[in-house]
C-alpha cells in the first residue's frame, strides 16, 4: 500500500469512529468520486468504499454481528437513473450561474449570520421564538436526589424523574414540579423548605434592588415566585 | 472540480456577505459603552419616572406598574404588579448619593479587593454597542454585554438616548439563549412627578440603612464571620453585609451580577435537606455544615450559572481561628 493509500486507510478508520475533522471528511468524500471514476463496478481493495466495507465487516465481525457483503450502492444508483429526469427550464438553464452563486451566497449568508447569532445573541430576531424554546434543558429535567421541592422551584440535575407532559416547546407556564419518594425518610416538610426558599428569595431580591443597577427588575423575578406559591 | 467551483462561489459569497452584514454597525458614531454603562448607573438612582414594564420568563409574562420618585435626595418607590394575586410594594431606596460597590463598578470606578488587585468591570465583560432600537415608544441604544469567563451570564440592555435609564434587559446564557426579559412598554419621565403627593405608604416606608455605601475605592469592611468564602468568581466583590440574630447574610457584585450568600443557625432550617434548586433565572445552592456543634445552613441565592453558585456554596469555610476551633463535622 502507498504511502497515500495508507494515510487513506486512516482516515476511513477515523470517520468510522466519526474523529474526523471537516477537511478530512472532505479529502475522503473526494477520494470516493475518484475511486469512481476508475473502477467499474467491484470496489478494489484501495478504494475508499473496499477500505470503508472491509473495516466495517472488521468491526462487524468483532462485535459478533452477522458479516454482509451487500453493497446496496449499485442498486440505488439503478433506481435513482431509472427515475425520470425532470425537465430543466431553459430560464433556469439561462440562470444556472447566477442561481449557483445565489445560493452559494444565501449559504455563505446563513454561515456568517449564523455564527454571528452563536457568538452575539441578536435579540431583534424571534425574541419570542426563543423564549418558547429556552432553556428546555433545565425546565425539563428533574432532580436526582431523593428530594421534595416546593411548588415552582425547578431543581436542578441531570436525571429526569419527572415527566412534564406536553410539548417541550409550547410556551405552557412552569408546572410545579414535585417528586414524591415515600421510601425516604425526610425530616423536614415540604411546607418548611418552602418557607425558607421563599423567604430566601425575598431577602435576595431586596438585596439585589439596592445593589444592582437593574433597578426594579428583581422585583419582578420574586413576583413570578411569590404569585405560584399563593396558587397553593 | 465541481466542488471547488463551488467552494470559490462560497468564499467571494462569504465576503460581499461579510461586507453587507457589517456595514451599517461600523459608520455609526456612538458614545463608547463604557460611557453609556456609567450614564445608566446614574440615571437609575437619580431619576424621577414612572412606567409599566413587562416581565417574560419561559413564556410566562407579568406586567409591573412602577413609580420612582426622587424627592430632596431620598428616593421612594412604588411598586404595583398587574396581574395575578394583587400585591403592591411602598419602599424607600438608597439615598441619591449613596454609592454601593456595584454602582461604582457601573460607573467605572475599579474598586480594591481584599485579597489584592482591583476589580473592573472592563476585566470581566466585553461591551458592544449594537444599533439602535425603539422601545416603550423612546428611541434608545441596544448594548450587548458578553461575559469574558463561563462563570457569569451576558446581557442585552437598551439603553434610552435621552435619559439614559434601562428600557430593556435580558439575561443571556453561555450558549447565547435568553432566559428572561424585562422591558418597559411605557415610561414617563415627566417634570410633574415632582410635585406629586407622596401616599403615606411611602413616606412612612423604613428607611434603608446606608451603612454599605462606599466612602473610599476600598470595597465594604472585610466580613466579621466566622466564615469566609475560600474561592470566588474573579471580580466579585462584597457590597454588602448584614447580621441579623441568627442569621447573616453577604452580598457580592461584580458590577452586574449579584449574588447573595445567607448563612444561618436557625432551628428552622436545621432538618432542611442539601437542595439545589431553579427558580427562575435565579438558582439557590443550599448546603449543610456542622460547626461546633452548631449546625448551619447555607445558601448561595443569585442570577448566575448553576456550576458557579455549587462552586461558592462549597468554598464557604469555617474560620480557622485556633487549633481548638477545627473539631467540625463536615
Amino acid at each position: 500500500m502507498s504511502d497515500s493509500k495508507e494515510r487513506l486507510a486512516e482516515s476511513v478508520s477515523a470517520l468510522m469512529d466519526g474523529e474526523v475533522s471537516e477537511m478530512e471528511l472532505h479529502r475522503i468524500l473526494k477520494e470516493v468520486g475518484i475511486d469512481q471514476d476508475q473502477s467499474t463496478g467491484r470496489n478494489s481493495r484501495g478504494s475508499v468504499r473496499g477500505i470503508w466495507q472491509r473495516y466495517n465487516m472488521v468491526s462487524a465481525s468483532i462485535a459478533g454481528d452477522p458479516v454482509t457483503m451487500t453493497d446496496l450502492s449499485g442498486s440505488i444508483a439503478a433506481a435513482i437513473d431509472a427515475e425520470d429526469t425532470h425537465k430543466i427550464s431553459p430560464f433556469a438553464n439561462l440562470m444556472g450561474g447566477a442561481g449557483r452563486f445565489a445560493i452559494a451566497a444565501s449559504v455563505a449568508m446563513v454561515a456568517v449570520l449564523g455564527v454571528q447569532q452563536l457568538n452575539s445573541p441578536d435579540p431583534a430576531s424571534a425574541d419570542a421564538m426563543q423564549f418558547t424554546q429556552m432553556d428546555i434543558s433545565g425546565a425539563q429535567q428533574n432532580n436526582g436526589p431523593a428530594l421534595q421541592f416546593p411548588a415552582g422551584f425547578q431543581p436542578n440535575a441531570p436525571v429526569r424523574t419527572v415527566a412534564s407532559g406536553g410539548n417541550v416547546n409550547t410556551s405552557r407556564p412552569a408546572a410545579p414540579v414535585v417528586t414524591l419518594k415515600p421510601s425516604v425518610q425526610r425530616k423536614f416538610s415540604e411546607r418548611e423548605l418552602r418557607g425558607y426558599m421563599d423567604d430566601i428569595m425575598m431577602k435576595h431580591s431586596n438585596n439585589a434592588a439596592l445593589n444592582s443597577n437593574h433597578g426594579m427588575l428583581p422585583f419582578a423575578r420574586v413576583n413570578a415566585a411569590g404569585a405560584r406559591t399563593d396558587k397553593e | 472540480m465541481p466542488v471547488i467551483q463551488w467552494f470559490k462561489h462560497i468564499k467571494l459569497a462569504a465576503l460581499v456577505a461579510a461586507i453587507f452584514a457589517h456595514g451599517p454597525l461600523v459608520a455609526d458614531q456612538m458614545e463608547s459603552a463604557k460611557d453609556l454603562l456609567a450614564r445608566m448607573a446614574y440615571a437609575s438612582k437619580n431619576l424621577s419616572y414612572q412606567g409599566v414594564f413587562t416581565y417574560e420568563y419561559r413564556g410566562q409574562l407579568r406586567s409591573v406598574k412602577v413609580q420612582h420618585l426622587v424627592r430632596d435626595g431620598e428616593t421612594y418607590e412604588r411598586v404595583t404588579h398587574m396581574d395575578g394575586p394583587a400585591r403592591e410594594i411602598f419602599r424607600r431606596a438608597d439615598n441619591v448619593d449613596c454609592i454601593r460597590a456595584g454602582d461604582m463598578l457601573l460607573r467605572g470606578g475599579a474598586l480594591k479587593l481584599d485579597r489584592g488587585g482591583y476589580s473592573k468591570l472592563e476585566d470581566l465583560y466585553e461591551f458592544h454597542i449594537r444599533d439602535d432600537v425603539r422601545i416603550a415608544g423612546r428611541r434608545a441604544y441596544r448594548v450587548e454585554i458578553l461575559p469574558r469567563d463561563k462563570l457569569r451570564y451576558g446581557y442585552v440592555v437598551a439603553i434610552d438616548k435621552i435619559s439614559g435609564l434601562m428600557l430593556q434587559s435580558m439575561l443571556i446564557n453561555q450558549s447565547g439563549k435568553p432566559l428572561e426579559r424585562f422591558q418597559y412598554v411605557d415610561i414617563t419621565f415627566s417634570e410633574a412627578l415632582d410635585s406629586v403627593p407622596l401616599p403615606a405608604e411611602l413616606v412612612n416606608a423604613p428607611e434603608v440603612s446606608q451603612s454599605d455605601c462606599l466612602i473610599s475605592n476600598q470595597q465594604v469592611e472585610p466580613l466579621p464571620s466566622q466564615w469566609e468564602p475560600k474561592w470566588l468568581p474573579p471580580g466579585f466583590i462584597l457590597s454588602s453585609y448584614q447580621m441579623q440574630d441568627d442569621e447573616e447574610s453577604w452580598m457580592y457584585t461584580d458590577g452586574l451580577a449579584v449574588f447573595s450568600v445567607f448563612i444561618d443557625s436557625a432551628e428552622r432550617s436545621r432538618n432542611l435537606p442539601p437542595v439545589d434548586a431553579k427558580l427562575g433565572t435565579t438558582v439557590a445552592v443550599l448546603t449543610k455544615a456542622q460547626f461546633n456543634n452548631q449546625h448551619y445552613a447555607i445558601c448561595v441565592v443569585g442570577e448566575i450559572p448553576r456550576a458557579t453558585a455549587q462552586q461558592i456554596a462549597n468554598a464557604i469555610s469555617p474560620v480557622i481561628l485556633t487549633p481548638q476551633a477545627q473539631q467540625q463535622g463536615h
